[in-house]
């Protein structure tokens, strides 16, 4: 059941998007967010929405996949939604289901609503596309490079690198170690899954203890692992795969710069009344 | 290349009078190995067994650098372990592989775990490429070379590791138990695997077990007991030695097994059989006999 999670997992593929640099597509979703926050009106929205639908398509990743993502936040998405609907009281009323109370559900909210979830759909969508088509490694080499101008800071950036690598790495053994112990505590009378909060909560102490220890003594046995590898912290290392920006990465940036200007361009062109209604945040 | 050639007079690991504790206290120390000498030459294959607790673990440990004797030395192709600035050189001469391959496997796609050793020392890219492919074809797993490490069986994650060491292109590998925790399809993989590398790639190869039918391919036999060597010899040598063997808490291969108890039941058969196929042509020899 836990191992069903695929968030930052990493699918090797042969798309133009896997082939893209790491950092070319960390840079390139970043900007693509803080332009999904610059849209304004829903016709902008859905142009950045497009441009992720076809990302997806380029990818090759199953669509099964991207569902099982967006699956993991849809109750964040309906939470979020449902909260706009009840607080925002701009534009005409639609429903007023208590007579004596201000509370009523106004065209405004329904349209915030909608824009917002499908604002975090476009978003998890992209995002969710960057660690899927990236290999850890390569993230995380990435990350390592673009926070490499804070070495003047004496940040170290390598080590803070090496750290999120084998966090990765060690989460799916991790996960696999909490089934084996549930089912062990299970077996040893442990009820997990039944009970009060509190009593549950309690019971998952008996979980988290054993992965704790086995945790701290995984980190001992690795830390030997990698110093026989000859792993020292200063940061004179190689790489197998050598990070270069090519053509690819320039036509990528060229096109999100499109989507961008033509999302920014619509959010403050009112051309059509069908897109007048500009939900309030 | 040939085996024979490969074997050479030359020594690569010394161990002279090595003691080791991992206690500070010191009254009533207890010492894992003690008063140890051995020699390690280059191209043989060496098999160390001995039982839970008898100090095997702590000689791959001592043999790289990742402890240093409390007394007596060890040398690596003449550079003393207890310096620490031949770290480096002794790691990059000695790669060790440990009992789970899990806790020893670094990045999360096998060509990219295989790649960490030469990436640690600062070796070109194009050259990385090339000695990871050569080191993931010599184990086997070259197919897999872009699967997640997870998704692997306990063996094959296990051959991944190794290929890591061989990547790094040591002189000598020491093998710590590698295959404690693997099922027998596993471990007749990764057994295969090491045997491979020393009769075709030249590798000296330390084997530290407890399985004795690990033993049989081996050049040498050392049987550790209490943390002193308690006898040396070639697989033959010492397999005969039941009681002695015994005495120190291992167990006899099968076939060595089968032989005793035909001899208990008044069966005279040869004292030195090994291999399952050395058994099944004397049990045949025997037939004719007494047809």
């Amino acid at each position: 059941m836990i191992k069903d999670i695929t968030i930052g997992q990493f699918f090797p593929g042969n798309s133009f998007i896997h082939k893209l640099d790491a950092r070319a597509k960390i840079v390139l979703t970043l900007l693509y967010i803080i332009a999904l926050f610059m849209c304004k009106n829903f016709f902008s929205l859905l142009l950045m929405l497009g441009f992720s639908a076809v990302c997806v398509f380029i990818s090759k990743i199953s669509p099964k996949l991207i569902w099982k993502s967006l699956r993991a936040i849809i109750f964040i998405v309906l939470f979020t939604s449902a909260l706009q609907i009840i607080y925002n009281d701009n534009g005409e009323i639609l429903w007023k289901p208590f007579e004596s109370r201000d509370f009523a559900v106004t065209t405004g909210g329904v349209f915030s609503a909608v824009f917002l979830a499908v604002r975090i759909i476009a978003l998890i969508l992209l995002s969710s596309l960057l660690t899927y088509t990236t290999s850890p490694t390569m993230l995380t080499d990435a990350i390592e490079r673009l926070l490499s101008p804070l070495k003047i800071f004496k940040v170290k950036v390598h080590a803070l690198a090496m750290m999120m690598t084998i966090a990765l790495r060690f989460i799916p053994t991790l996960i696999t170690e909490i089934d084996i112990i549930m089912s062990a505590q299970k077996a040893r009378g442990a009820k997990l899954d039944s009970g009060s909060i509190p009593e549950r909560m309690k019971a998952m102490i008996s979980v988290f203890i054993p992965l704790f220890v086995s945790a701290f003594r995984r980190a001992a046995e690795l830390a030997v692992a990698m110093e026989c590898r000859c792993y020292t912290d200063s940061a004179s290392r190689t790489s197998l795969k050598v990070m270069r920006m090519g053509i690819r990465d320039y036509i990528s940036f060229a096109v999100l710069g499109a989507v961008i200007f033509g999302a920014v361009f619509t959010s403050f062109y009112k051309f059509s009344s069908m897109f007048i209604f500009e939900p309030v945040m | 290349m040939d085996k024979i050639n490969a074997m050479t007079h030359e020594t690569l690991i010394e161990f002279s009078n090595v003691s080791f504790s991992y206690d500070e206290d010191e009254e009533n120390i207890k010492y894992a190995v003690k008063d140890l000498s051995f020699t390690v030459k280059k191209g043989e294959f060496l098999a160390v067994l001995g039982k839970n607790g008898s100090g095997k673990s702590t000689i791959a440990k001592l043999a790289n650098s990742i402890c240093v004797p409390s007394s007596g030395k060890v040398f690596v192709k003449g550079l003393d372990t207890s310096n620490s600035e031949n770290e480096i050189e002794v790691r990059k001469k000695v790669g060790v592989v440990f009992q789970n391959p899990d806790n020893q496997i670094v990045a999360s796609i096998v060509e990219e775990d295989v790649a960490f050793g030469p990436e640690n020392l600062a070796i070109d890219p194009k050259e990385i490429r090339t000695r990871v492919d050569d080191a993931l074809n010599a184990v086997g797993m070259y197919d897999r070379r872009f699967s997640e490490t997870h998704r692997l069986s306990g063996g094959q994650k296990q051959r991944v590791a190794i290929a890591g060491i061989i990547a790094m292109r040591p002189e000598c590998i020491v093998l710590d138990e590698p295959t404690a925790m693997l099922d027998p399809k596993g471990r007749a993989d990764v057994i295969k695997t090491i045997t491979a590398l020393n009769k075709d790639f030249g590798v000296t190869v330390v084997l530290i077990t407890h399985f004795m039918e690990e033993a049989i391919n081996a050049d040498r036999v050392m049987v550790v007991n209490d943390g002193r060597i308690f006898a040396v010899g070639t697989p033959r040598e010492i397999f005969i030695k039941n009681d002695l063997l015994k005495g120190c808490g291992l167990e006899l291969p099968d076939t060595a097994k089968l032989c005793e108890e035909l001899k208990k039941s008044g069966i005279s058969i040869k004292d030195d059989i090994l291999t399952e196929e050395e058994f099944v042509r004397e049990i045949v020899k025997l037939a004719k006999k007494t047809e």
